[in-house]
């Protein structure tokens, strides 16, 4: 007879999330592209800006700009994999057939935000050696790395749910997350700011709260519909 | 011992074209029900829909124990399901596969419990290996396992034979053997040999509607 569920939700989308780790350190096909960009990027800004060559008063709206774009360029090259490696391998009709989709979207979120987390450190600590990045508050920093880091892997989660059984995927991924993470990564620029010049900055992390909620609210009513039919 | 049926009425399925099949109902508890048809008479189609895993475009599916329709994730591991669109991880091994699969599900993962179900499919010998390094017919024998992996009381197969030796089509039967005396099999097939006297049969070379 075939059992009824005995593990948690949680625990079932961190089973999801390590099945994906485990994947990743085998094949490394994800973390090498998006290292390799942050490294490539870090290196020729360094080389192009450098940390003189910016004004004092200049520098910590030119560094918030430019981590994020690291950070979004780099992420994006890995965070589509989610759903889409799961189709391209033919493994997503196992995967439907075990487990709910708002339970892999879950784990392949929390999947990605590692992905995000293991740029942001190695781009954090280079842009702080290469371009002399003076962090005047590092709790404001964690705390805008974490809310945009969700948002960014909830929403490049989605996305790849999305656009996994399309042509052309990359491109559509592209042009669609976009215009969806165009207020996260301002907001998430304009606290990176703050937080180098030393404050908290309180409305922009409640902003990306906010939006790191309603993205996860609306991932969560239409995963469902996106990912299983 | 509680008794599931599945049952569908009704169904029809088109893609582009012209329906696959229209007005298709079936019911079954217990035995084997064979899908017959032509290449692309919609026999894969009708295998994922009573899965779960595709949405008939007009009719429903049910899948009831003793009269009680199943919720989604008890259907989930009441249906057994292995065609030729399933791949499990290249990455991971045998035996990593089934452990996944059936932690993913919520359901214990027992390490004996996951080498027997190998060794029930002749993968014995090949639980530490990965996929990727898998034959044809290995792959085969592991969609198998994976079918039965929570013991499922209605086994669906698409194809079970493809790219097995003579063992393993014996092992099949086998399993098939086994599975229709417990509960339900729906074995979908291009070669007549495949179904052992079957209970019910569905050809879908007969269900197409005239265009």
């Amino acid at each position: 007879m075939s059992p009824a569920p005995r593990m948690s939700a949680a625990a079932r989308a961190g089973v999801i999330c390590g099945k994906d780790v485990a994947q990743e350190l085998r094949s490394r096909v994800a973390i090498v592209a998006i290292l390799f960009f942050a490294a490539t990027a870090l290196a020729l800004v360094s080389y192009a800006i450098g940390p003189f060559g910016l004004r004092e008063e200049d520098r910590p709206a030119l560094q918030a700009a430019l981590i994020w774009i690291v950070l979004f360029f780099a992420a994006a090259t890995g965070l589509p994999r989610a759903f889409v490696h799961e189709e391209e391998t033919g493994t997503a009709l196992a995967l439907r057939k075990v487990a709910p989709a708002t339970l892999v979207m879950a784990g392949k979120t929390l999947f990605n935000f590692l992905l995000f987390a293991s740029i942001a450190a190695v781009a954090i600590p280079g842009f702080v050696l290469l371009l002399d990045w003076r962090i005047g508050s590092a709790s404001a920093l964690a705390a805008t790395m974490l809310l945009g880091g969700c948002g960014l892997a909830i929403v490049s989660t989605f996305l790849s749910a999305l656009v996994s059984a399309a042509g052309q995927r990359n491109v559509l991924f592209v042009l669609i997350a976009f215009p969806l993470l165009i207020p996260l990564l301002l907001t998430a620029i304009s606290a990176t700011v703050e937080a180098t010049r030393g404050g908290m900055p309180w409305t922009a992390l409640r902003v990306l709260f906010a939006y790191d909620g309603a993205a996860a609210g609306a991932a969560y009513m239409l995963i469902g519909v996106v990912w299983e039919d | 011992m509680p008794t599931t049926t599945l049952s569908a009425e009704h169904l029809r399925k088109s893609f582009a074209g012209p329906p696959l099949f229209s007005g298709l109902s079936l019911r079954i508890e217990r035995g084997l029900l064979a899908v017959a048809g032509k290449n692309g008479s919609g026999k894969t189609t009708l295998v994922k829909i009573l899965a779960g895993l595709l949405r008939p475009s007009d009719g429903q599916v049910r899948i009831e124990r003793d009269g009680s329709p199943l919720s989604g994730e008890e259907r989930r591991l009441a249906v057994g399901w292995a065609g030729p669109d399933l791949s499990l991880y290249a990455e991971l091994t045998a035996v990593e596969n089934l452990r996944f699969f059936r932690r993913a599900a919520g359901a214990a993962a027992d390490p004996a419990d996951l080498l027997r179900r190998l060794a029930e499919v002749g993968l014995a010998d090949a639980a530490d290996r990965r996929v990727e390094e898998f034959s044809t017919g290995m792959r085969q024998r592991l969609r198998i396992a994976f079918a039965l992996l929570f013991d499922p009381p209605l086994l669906l197969l698409d194809e079970p034979m493809g790219g097995l030796d003579a063992e393993g089509r014996e092992m099949v039967h086998g399993v098939v053997a086994g599975a229709r005396t417990r509960g339900a099999v729906v074995l979908a097939s291009n070669d007549e040999r495949d179904f052992l006297e079957p209970d019910q049969r569905v050809d879908l070379s007969r269900a197409r509607p005239p265009a």
